[in-house]
């Protein structure tokens, strides 16, 4: 827990002890400005407006400093079990994210539920809520988590529709329903389902933290993306000292190629994660705005932005965070650049998580393979290969995945540098298309370079234009408004004698680069192209 | 990799703390079932020690609680694959292919299974799914591809 959160939850314990007068106020009390929310409850009138703020923190998922004041309001006003729900529901963790109660929240919010059972709320509603966080943790210990979710999204459902006027039980409705998608489902049925509910509440409450950040949620995905960006634009505004809200935003914006807003809402993340000592939160978000830097070929305020993040040790911490942005900025700032040398020269960062040195290691061997050395390329291919088998044996089947999506993209490079040309694109086709299945990981704003986006480029180093910008644009599904991408797709269109495309593409290129302080090659060259039409 | 062998090496990395707390943060990656469910651990502790009906006990009390755990399904398949109980054996690996087509250890353990029950087209299914999978070279085409030579001597 960070200094900043144990100063709000002790500030929390401070406002609980004193007049609650202050507390009606919107910026004022526990947790800062958080948005508004309305949960009318039966508890006694002094301890309702911090209800309704950890409600709001509870929307914000800031768990630690909600589950503190839910117990708070409980140890002022004993008769207030609704409390309970709001207890149970922090313990189902983010409900998003899938992984759900561990086996001791479980036992804790149980527990919590079966002293509302003994006193129960005063009124049928706060019993129902109780209720329906109850069906979650039901047998818990013998149910899947896929099967718990089911069951708390259909007990939501009917608190939903038992309560219609109830705006709180819709909206929590519509998160659990989110909370049902699957990976698998590319129609992305359960997200529609939510952004049905969601929709005409955000009409009815623009300043509901749950709403605008749940519609965020429910639109990251790449089609759906672009209809997330007004929530986005606006969640940050109304939670702003929710850490979480400051942040998500840019996950909409990174979807979208929306840079500009990505670099504001991430610069003004890490300085509120480094006010708070929350170092992996700060690295994390210095991450997205390095990667939306480099887009706009801003290379100098990337450099700066990385170097400002690196100053500080990251700490030890679960969390993937800082050591995937301490490994990864680097990385994408010599890569993204196509300083293939540079990213050879790139030092591995010792890592509990290894997939994290993977990323160095990726960096080095394609830097080694695309610079001539492909002596050096095959010893960090080794590293690799050896980085694979941990993760195998770890049983950490995602990121063994994306590692061997690295490892095919360097045997690819490696046996372009050794002229191999077809067995080059065929691993090389192999790393994308292995890719493509597995969706990137919410710790990244994205891969350190995209695998079809490389296999563009190794196409237009062996004079395949066509094949190039096939893949290229096919990679701009994804991962739109790319840098490279567009230099590479503008190159192709020129090689294959493409006028209108090649010019359009480096019109886009340059557009893109309005404000760049770097002094990328591609730039030159497109400048030059567009002054000669 | 064999199993025992992987079973080896994944305590030693257990101990290292080289697996992840299997904490709900929303960045955080796969955590190891092992380190969530007991059961599933206590199977894998049974395999080790060649306790072929105490694992499959326990990988069953697991599969309540995770029905769609690829590796799990794997364990099961390896378990009855070694008392002999070749129909249940095929049905986990096929589960265990099902839920992750890529599954390197299934298709060399079903492969290899097949090449006991003699069903050869069958086997070679799975040596062209590995020789698919294994663009970059992996013990399990090298080990199916033994299982193959020593069939044919």
């Amino acid at each position: 827990m960070s200094a900043k959160q144990l100063a709000l939850i002790a500030s929390a314990s401070l406002l609980m002890a004193s007049s609650t007068a202050a507390l009606a106020h919107e910026d004022e009390g526990p947790g800062g400005k958080l948005g508004k929310v309305s949960f009318p409850t039966s508890c006694a009138p002094a301890v309702q407006p911090t209800f309704e703020r950890a409600v709001a923190m509870l929307h914000s998922f800031w768990y630690n400093l909600a589950e503190k004041t839910f117990s708070d309001i409980l140890a002022q006003d004993p008769g207030c079990t609704v409390t309970a729900w709001g207890y149970a529901a922090i313990l189902m963790s983010n409900p998003l994210a899938g992984a759900g109660a561990s086996p001791d929240g479980a036992k804790k919010a149980q527990a919590a539920i079966d002293n509302a059972r003994r006193t129960p709320p005063k009124t049928e509603r706060e019993r129902d809520y109780v209720e329906a966080v109850a069906a979650y943790y039901d047998d818990w210990a013998n149910r899947p988590e896929k099967a718990r979710q089911l069951a708390r999204s259909k007990a939501f459902e009917a608190l939903a529709a038992k309560y219609p006027d109830d705006d709180e039980a819709q909206i929590f409705s519509a998160l659990y329903i989110a909370g049902t998608q699957s990976q698998a489902d590319q129609t992305y049925a359960a997200y529609l389902r939510a952004v049905a509910i969601l929709e005409p509440q955000f009409r009815k409450h623009p300043d509901h933290p749950g709403v605008a950040h749940y519609l965020i949620h429910s639109y990251d995905a790449p089609p759906l993306a672009e209809k997330g960006l007004i929530a986005a634009r606006r969640y940050a505004g109304i939670a702003p000292d929710a850490p979480h809200a400051l942040h998500m935003p840019s996950h909409i914006f990174t979807r979208v190629g929306s840079w500009d807003e990505s670099i504001a809402t991430n610069l003004r993340s890490a300085t509120a994660a480094r006010t708070a000592s929350d170092w992996p939160e700060a690295y994390h978000a210095s991450d997205y705005a390095v990667y939306a830097y480099l887009q706009l070929g801003r290379d100098d305020d990337a450099r700066q932005t990385m170097e400002e993040a690196l100053r500080y040790s990251g700490g030890d911490t679960p969390s993937p965070a800082f050591p995937y942005a301490a490994a990864a900025m680097p990385a994408r700032y010599a890569m993204e650049r196509g300083d293939w040398k540079a990213a050879a020269q790139l030092k591995p960062i010792p890592s509990k998580m290894p997939f994290t040195e993977a990323l160095t290691y990726f960096a080095r061997a394609i830097g080694a393979a695309r610079s001539g050395d492909t002596a050096a390329a095959e010893k960090d291919a080794e590293q690799l290969a050896d980085i694979h088998k941990r993760l195998e044996m770890a049983k950490n089947t995602y990121w063994a995945t994306e590692v061997e999506v690295q490892r095919l993209a360097v045997a690819g490079w490696i046996a372009q540098s050794k002229g191999n040309t077809d067995e080059a694109v065929k691993l090389m086709r192999a790393s994308a298309d292995l890719e493509d299945h597995n969706e990137k990981h919410i710790v990244t704003p994205g891969r350190i370079l995209p695998a079809r986006e490389l296999l563009g480029e190794m196409l237009l180093e062996q004079k395949q234009p066509a094949a190039a910008l096939k893949e290229f644009e096919a990679s701009q599904i994804r991962e739109p408004n790319r840098f490279r991408n567009y230099a590479g797709s503008a190159m192709a269109a020129e090689a294959m004698g493409d006028k209108k495309k090649a010019a359009d593409y480096y019109a886009k290129l340059l557009e893109l680069s309005k404000k760049a302080n770097g002094n990328r090659p591609e730039l030159i060259r497109a400048k030059a192209y567009i002054a000669q039409r | 990799m064999k199993i025992a062998a992987f079973l080896v090496a994944a305590c030693v990395l257990v101990l290292g703390g080289a697996l992840l707390p299997a904490h709900a943060d929303p960045t955080e990656t796969d955590p190891d079932l092992a380190a969530t469910d007991a059961d599933y651990a206590a199977a894998r502790k049974a395999i080790a020690a060649n306790q072929w009906e105490e694992a499959i006990a326990r990988l069953r009390k697991a599969e309540v609680r995770h029905p769609d755990h690829a590796d799990l399904q794997n364990y099961l398949g390896y378990s009855y694959r070694h008392l002999k109980q070749f129909d249940a054996a095929f049905t986990h690996y096929k589960r265990a292919i099902e839920l992750e087509p890529r599954h390197r250890g299934a298709h060399e353990y079903i492969g290899e299974a097949y090449l006991m029950v003699g069903d050869v087209p069958n086997a070679e299914k799975h040596l062209a799914a590995l020789r698919a999978i294994c663009l970059l070279p992996c013990e399990e085409l090298t080990d199916l591809e033994k299982a193959f030579a020593k069939y044919r001597r």
